[in-house]
């Protein structure tokens, strides 16, 4: 039996406070926040445990414990500034508020000696103060580092199966790095033991205070294993890890190494700094500035679609689905920022409906690919999968050459990997093996566009498993263990029913394409962090198949038709991937009719046309075929630290109709997600998208804002001295804690100089402010985050002949002023007139 | 609407800058350094040498190989970090750097007179730690650069008490001189200037047990771990082959080069089976591989050893520059063996490709055709191909070409490809004082021999895997420097 899993019936054992020591230590784990596996990168708020706090006081709280700053650094500030990004009578308004009538230099200046003492003060402060403690952050990371490794090393540390207390205990006697005193010289058999033990000198009252404090000592490790022990899966069901048992570790480390474990008193001084408060106060006037622009273009925008839809029919303008102007195609992208250059691009070319959808397509599944035994949870983290879906293998023919090239090349890569682990033959296989790897090395450095086009062209000659395999959505079976296998019918017209209602659709199009998304990198351990962040850090293409192919099911289309939404029989749902490195997207076309050739073949070509502008808008570059192969060098090259930008600039979230944004250039940097309000009464579709989408947003939003901040504390730093490890994480250099949130080039131009402008999230919703109000009331969480300032949100009242209220707290409006000009926005051009 | 190409902007990005000139013009040199090495390589064969100021230069084989080398890894380090390193505050010094230590090597191995020889490898080090520092606001990366500067402080002391031990025996101010006068050596002079030049070998290649600042180096920015790997630790390889003459005067101390070696190239595969960090895990290889070349230079064959530091450069710099791909979703596994399924038939095939491999190589290469120590080298070969054969075979999912013929197909020309570079490396270098002095076969040897058969069969079938305690100390001795290890990652500096 397991250690890990017995501590809860130990605790009742030793009697007194044995529950609330565990609850108490689930408590205290939560001020870190999680941190997945770097293979499926989510993006996610490092402060989420603190984000029941206002935002000001939870960056300083954060701050104390975990090292790390809150606020952008006065450099930056003075850089928007002076670039017309923070309009000046903005920050005049925020500073009276807050009581600061100085000169804005000063108070910046003020902002930099602040910063200079935290640094003096504060790194002199954690180096050389507690060397004992240093210590046993050495001794665990070693062990976390074996522990929690999933499949790196050759040589896996003994005993995990028994959990990583009892794995650590048994690891400990032979440890000569351990001193054999204290606690650790006979480790107590249940992690609670040794908790109480080590904690036996301190009053009961400040045990939770100590957990907090032991558990934000690496936040990295701890932010790891919190997350891994929270989501079960696959490792930690083979090889289990609690917080207690990694607490009782350290505690008894701790007191072997004799460390003081008192926790920091509260500090009785201010809950925010004035530092932080005159920060603040710029922060807030950029956002401002930022939103301003943004919410005074989409109301005019609205102004203009109702006046155009009174005149609509007269010049058959863009009908939105009337049936007399039937779209050449409706493509449904992610909500992703990325997707608003390449829609923009695409509506261009033709006569096109585009959409933004949460990019899992609503389909909350734990997918398996085509012969791999490794299952994503292909759905957003707040979301917990429901449906077990595989690709079910098809066409024999394709399948078979596919398997005998996957054979051949599992088989190399085995050989490889046995000679070059065995001391006996790895030196004779590195001369053999040598001069290849010099050609290698010499091609991948000196022509790396030219090995992509190499490696594309042997891919080509394999078929790829969308070619000859289903999503397995239809066959549904509950008889196994765990999660059901595929959708029923009801789930699967649920599905679709959902999607098109949250879109607000009415009409389609004789071809709807769903285009997930997903990135083309090489030699980067953080690729997934450009992935779909909807489907957790992976590739996006499987959700738009399992949606196509559950649309494209009889079964639901009159599922569909009782709910009164009426798919044409001429209809064809199709999925495909959005590359967002090169702009590609490859069309799984496989199902489609021969009776709509020719619609596929203009569509694939608007597409291509669509492709070399958002590559040229993207490189900067002025033919579209050299801004073509630029971005398909910077997707292969291995020397490329910055293949794409991601979601970098994320600042805004637009939910209403497209025709809100679609005259607008919005540089890559808003998420857009389709409502109608006139298509949902009862507010369900808008309650939906606030409580899902909006949050998941907000924490990719917050990754942004603190990865740019302080790279070093909430970022993973520079990927030039990155050093993988164990398939989970990033160390910088040599080892110790892993590096959490974004690499320094994923947000940064230059060191110093960041590329994404550190703001916190401006959600703008097309819809009457009253039916706003009320999903408010119903939801908490969303109302609270809204309430502490970790992003603000405005409407634009459609029914109020589009004017803009911004939130207060409290569920409280103030309308914003019509005169709200374009301030000092640069690049901003003069508003199209609408009269 | 398709028309409009450009539409009003909300909040536009700002655009990004460019970088300095710097990177631009050293990378130009260092392909032009390459440029001229390849042509002084081709006048060299062509018109053979050696080139010589008396007294102070010497550009021999050795000399023109390795500057090919050094400038062919300094032009790909060049050309990678004008991407890797954009942006990044220590650019210009990063690329000042290395384009200095690539002086510094090739200055190194054209240099003849032994002050000039050890200033340059005095200063090949103190540009590497320097290197392993680049991000100079980090405590760790600091302090790993100090690391390293201990150890390649005590190589050059030690290399400075050897040419002087050498100097005071010969009269000989050249490493030339040297060389020629390296018949008369004998006695403690003697000794001591081999044990140092060993030792300071060990240093420089990072040999157990000084392989610590090898593994605390991860500190430096991946180009120049790149480098460090490819080319930096080959120097203890090229000490040896340039003072050769003087390691082979008693063959007890080409034995005990024999026996650290080999204790390296175990040890270091040993040490690499418990990492789970990708650039800890390529140290520990390194290790070991080093471990082998200082073998094969204990066994005489020096123009091996030169051959394999070239080609395990490739190999490591190769896997260095990609560490980032080295992520990847594994599920966990279910351990168990698989299945043997070679069967009869299969074992006839697997013995038969390992036999046709060393043959091939001892035909090609001619180590290995007489009783010597080259069997020993030629035995490695047979036990490689022999074990690639082997798990091609247990593969019974592939079709019967496959399983019995790819191995052949590939490993043969693979061998074969071995043997041309070396067959080169020996015909450059065969103007040297010595490159070939196979010893004879002692039980020493054969224990050798046993040992990595016993630790092929020991990692075949995961024996060594029942001993905790080994395990826990491997662990520990692969250990980085306490004072380089991040621990509280706000300490982390490079904005």
């Amino acid at each position: 039996m397991n250690a890990e899993s017995t501590t809860g019936d130990d605790a009742d054992a030793t009697g007194r406070d044995g529950n609330t020591v565990e609850d108490e230590i689930d408590a205290a784990a939560t001020a870190v926040g999680s941190v997945w596996p770097v293979h499926s990168f989510v993006t996610a708020n490092p402060l989420a445990g603190f984000e029941d706090r206002p935002f000001d006081e939870a960056v300083s709280r954060a701050a104390g414990l975990l090292g790390g700053r809150g606020y952008p650094r006065a450099k930056t500030f003075r850089a928007a500034l002076d670039e017309g990004r923070i309009a000046p009578e903005l920050l005049d308004a925020e500073l009276t508020d807050r009581g600061y009538d100085a000169d804005p230099e000063a108070l910046l200046e003020r902002l930099e000696t602040a910063e200079e003492t935290d640094e003096s003060g504060g790194a002199g402060g954690t180096e050389g103060a507690a060397p004992a403690a240093e210590r046993v952050d050495r001794v665990l990371t070693k062990w976390l580092s074996a522990f929690l490794d999933e499949g790196r090393a050759e040589w896996a540390m003994p005993n995990r199966e028994a959990g990583f207390y009892e794995a650590f205990r048994s690891v400990a006697a032979y440890d000569d790095e351990i001193p054999n005193t204290g606690l650790a010289a006979d480790l107590p058999a249940s992690p609670i033991e040794a908790i109480e033990a080590a904690l036996a000198p301190y009053p009961r009252d400040r045990w939770e205070a100590v957990f907090e404090a032991q558990f934000a000592a690496l936040p990295g490790w701890t932010g790891l294993l919190t997350q891994r022990a929270e989501d079960g899966g696959a490792w930690q069901s083979a090889y289990p890890i609690t917080p207690a048992g990694y607490l009782a570790a350290r505690l008894a480390l701790a007191d072997a190494f004799g460390v003081d474990l008192s926790p920091p008193e509260e500090s009785d001084g201010p809950a925010v700094e004035p530092s932080d408060e005159i920060a603040d106060a710029f922060l807030s006037a950029w956002e401002a500035t930022y939103r301003d622009g943004l919410v005074e273009r989409v109301a005019a925008e609205g102004e203009a679609r109702d006046r155009g839809s009174e005149a609509r029919g007269k010049d058959g303008g863009r009908a939105d689905g009337g049936a007399s102007g039937r779209p050449d195609a409706q493509l449904v992208f992610c909500i992703d920022t990325r997707s608003e250059v390449i829609r923009r691009h695409v509506e261009a070319t033709g006569d096109y409906e585009t959409h933004g959808y949460a990019g899992f397509f609503g389909v909350p599944m734990e997918y398996t690919g085509y012969d791999t035994d490794v299952s994503v949870e292909a759905c957003p983290p707040i979301v917990d999968p429901q449906h077990r879906v595989s690709e079910v293998p098809g066409d024999d023919d394709a399948r078979a050459s596919r398997d005998r090239w996957a054979d051949l090349r599992e088989a190399a890569g085995e050989v490889v990997q046995t000679l070059r682990s065995n001391p006996a033959t790895a030196f004779s296989f590195v001369e053999g093996a040598g001069s290849g790897y010099g050609l290698a090395l010499a091609a991948r450095t000196l022509v790396p566009g030219r090995v992509r086009d190499l490696l594309a062209g042997a891919d080509d000659a394999v078929p790829d498993d969308h070619e000859f395999c289903e999503p397995g959505v239809h066959e549904h079976d509950a008889s196994n263990e765990g999660l059901p296998t595929g959708l029923t019918r009801d789930e699967r017209v649920e599905y679709a029913a959902t999607a098109f209602e949250l879109m607000g659709w009415e009409a389609f199009g004789r071809l709807v394409v769903f285009a997930g998304h997903a990135a083309e990198t090489a030699n980067n351990p953080y690729d997934s962090s450009l992935d779909c962040g909807a489907c957790a850090g992976n590739p996006g293409g499987p959700n738009a198949r399992a949606l196509a192919a559950i649309c494209n099911d009889s079964e639901v289309r009159a599922g569909l038709r009782e709910r009164g939404i009426d798919v044409p029989d001429d209809t064809v749902f199709l999925a495909a991937e959005h590359n967002t490195t090169t702009d590609e997207i490859e069309l799984y076309d496989g199902d489609v009719p021969d009776s709509h050739a020719a619609d596929l073949e203009r569509l694939r070509a608007d597409l291509d046309a669509a492709r070399g502008r958002a590559a040229r808008e993207r490189t900067g570059q002025e033919a579209e075929e050299s801004a073509v192969r630029e971005t398909e060098r910077r997707a292969a090259d291995w020397a490329e630290t910055r293949p794409e930008w991601g979601l970098a600039g994320n600042a805004g979230f637009v939910v209403g109709p497209r025709e809100l944004t679609s005259g607008l250039d919005l540089d890559g940097r808003v998420f857009l997600h389709s409502y109608d309000w006139s298509t949902d009464p009862d507010g369900d579709a808008l309650e939906a998208i606030l409580t899902g989408p909006m949050v998941v947003t907000q924490w990719i939003n917050a990754q942004y804002y603190f990865s740019t901040v302080d790279n070093a504390a909430y970022g993973s730093g520079s990927k030039a001295t990155h050093n993988p490890v164990g398939n989970v994480g990033v160390y910088q250099g040599n080892g110790g804690d892993l590096m959490t949130g974004l690499p320094l080039q994923s947000v940064k131009a230059a060191a110093g100089e960041p590329y994404h402008q550190p703001l916190r999230l401006s959600t703008v919703v097309h819809a009457p402010v009253d039916r706003v109000t009320e999903v408010l009331a119903d939801n908490e969480a969303v109302t609270g985050l809204l309430d502490n300032d970790w992003l603000s949100l405005t409407v634009v009242d459609p029914t109020r002949d589009h004017r803009a209220f911004e939130y207060e707290e409290e569920l409280a409006w103030a309308p914003v002023p019509e005169a709200a000009e374009s301030h000092a926005e640069p690049r901003t051009a003069p508003a199209v007139a609408d009269d | 609407m398709s028309g409009r190409t450009s539409k009003p902007t909300v909040g536009a990005l700002r655009e990004t800058a460019e970088s300095s000139a710097a990177p631009v013009a050293l990378t130009r040199l260092a392909w032009t350094l390459f440029a001229a090495s390849v042509a002084a390589l081709v006048a060299h064969v062509r018109l053979g040498g050696p080139w010589e100021i008396p007294g102070a230069v010497a550009v021999d084989g050795l000399t023109v190989l390795l500057w090919v080398v050094a400038t062919f890894f300094s032009g790909i380090v060049h050309s990678y970090s004008r991407r890797y390193m954009a942006g990044s505050a220590h650019e210009t010094d990063f690329f000042l750097g290395v384009f200095g230590f690539t002086l510094a090597v090739m200055a190194l191995v054209a240099a003849d007179h032994v002050a000039l020889f050890w200033c340059f490898w005095l200063a090949m080090g103190l540009l590497m730690a320097r290197l392993i520092g680049t991000v100079d606001g980090w405590p760790q990366a600091r302090a790993a650069a100090s690391v390293a500067r201990r150890y390649f402080l005590a190589s050059s002391a030690l290399l400075g008490v050897a040419v002087t031990a050498l100097w005071w025996a010969t009269g000989a101010t050249t490493v030339s001189g040297i060389a020629a006068g390296a018949d008369a050596l004998g006695g403690p002079a003697w000794l001591v200037a081999g044990a140092a030049l060993v030792l300071a070998a060990m240093i420089q290649s990072a040999l157990v047990p000084f392989h610590g600042w090898l593994l605390s180096s991860m500190t430096a920015p991946t180009p120049a771990s790149a480098l460090m790997h490819a080319g930096f630790v080959n120097a203890g390889g090229i000490l040896l082959t340039r003072f050769a003459p003087v390691v082979t005067v008693e063959t007890g101390l080409m034995l005990a080069i024999v026996v650290v070696g080999a204790a390296s190239a175990l040890a270091g595969k040993l040490l690499k089976t418990v990492r789970s960090d990708v650039k800890g895990e390529l140290g520990c290889s390194t290790v070991g591989q080093m471990g082998f070349m200082i073998v094969q230079a204990g066994l005489g064959f020096f123009a091996a050893a030169v051959t394999h530091l070239v080609l395990h450069g490739f190999y490591k710099a190769y896997h260095f520059l990609s560490a980032g791909d080295e992520v990847e979703h594994a599920a966990p596994s279910e351990d168990g063996h698989e299945p043997d399924g070679t069967g009869v038939a299969g074992a006839v095939v697997v013995l038969a490709t390992g036999v046709a491999g060393g043959a091939t190589f001892a035909l090609l290469t001619g180590k290995g055709t007489s009783v010597d120590s080259g069997l020993l080298l030629a035995g490695f070969v047979t036990l490689t191909t022999l074990h690639a054969a082997r798990s091609a075979v247990r593969r019974t999912g592939l079709s019967t070409a496959a399983r019995y013929g790819a191995v052949p197909l590939v490993a043969l020309p693979a061998i074969a490809v071995y043997a041309l570079a070396y067959r080169a490396v020996s015909g450059l270098l065969a103007g040297l004082p010595l490159v070939s002095a196979p010893t004879e076969l002692t039980a020493l040897h054969a224990l050798v021999a046993v040992a990595f058969l016993a630790a092929y069969v020991g990692i075949e079938t995961g024996v060594h895997e029942r001993s905790e305690r080994l395990y826990v100390a491997l662990t520990n001795a692969g250990q980085p420097a306490p004072d380089t290890v991040l621990t509280a990652t706000e300490e982390y500096d490079e904005r």
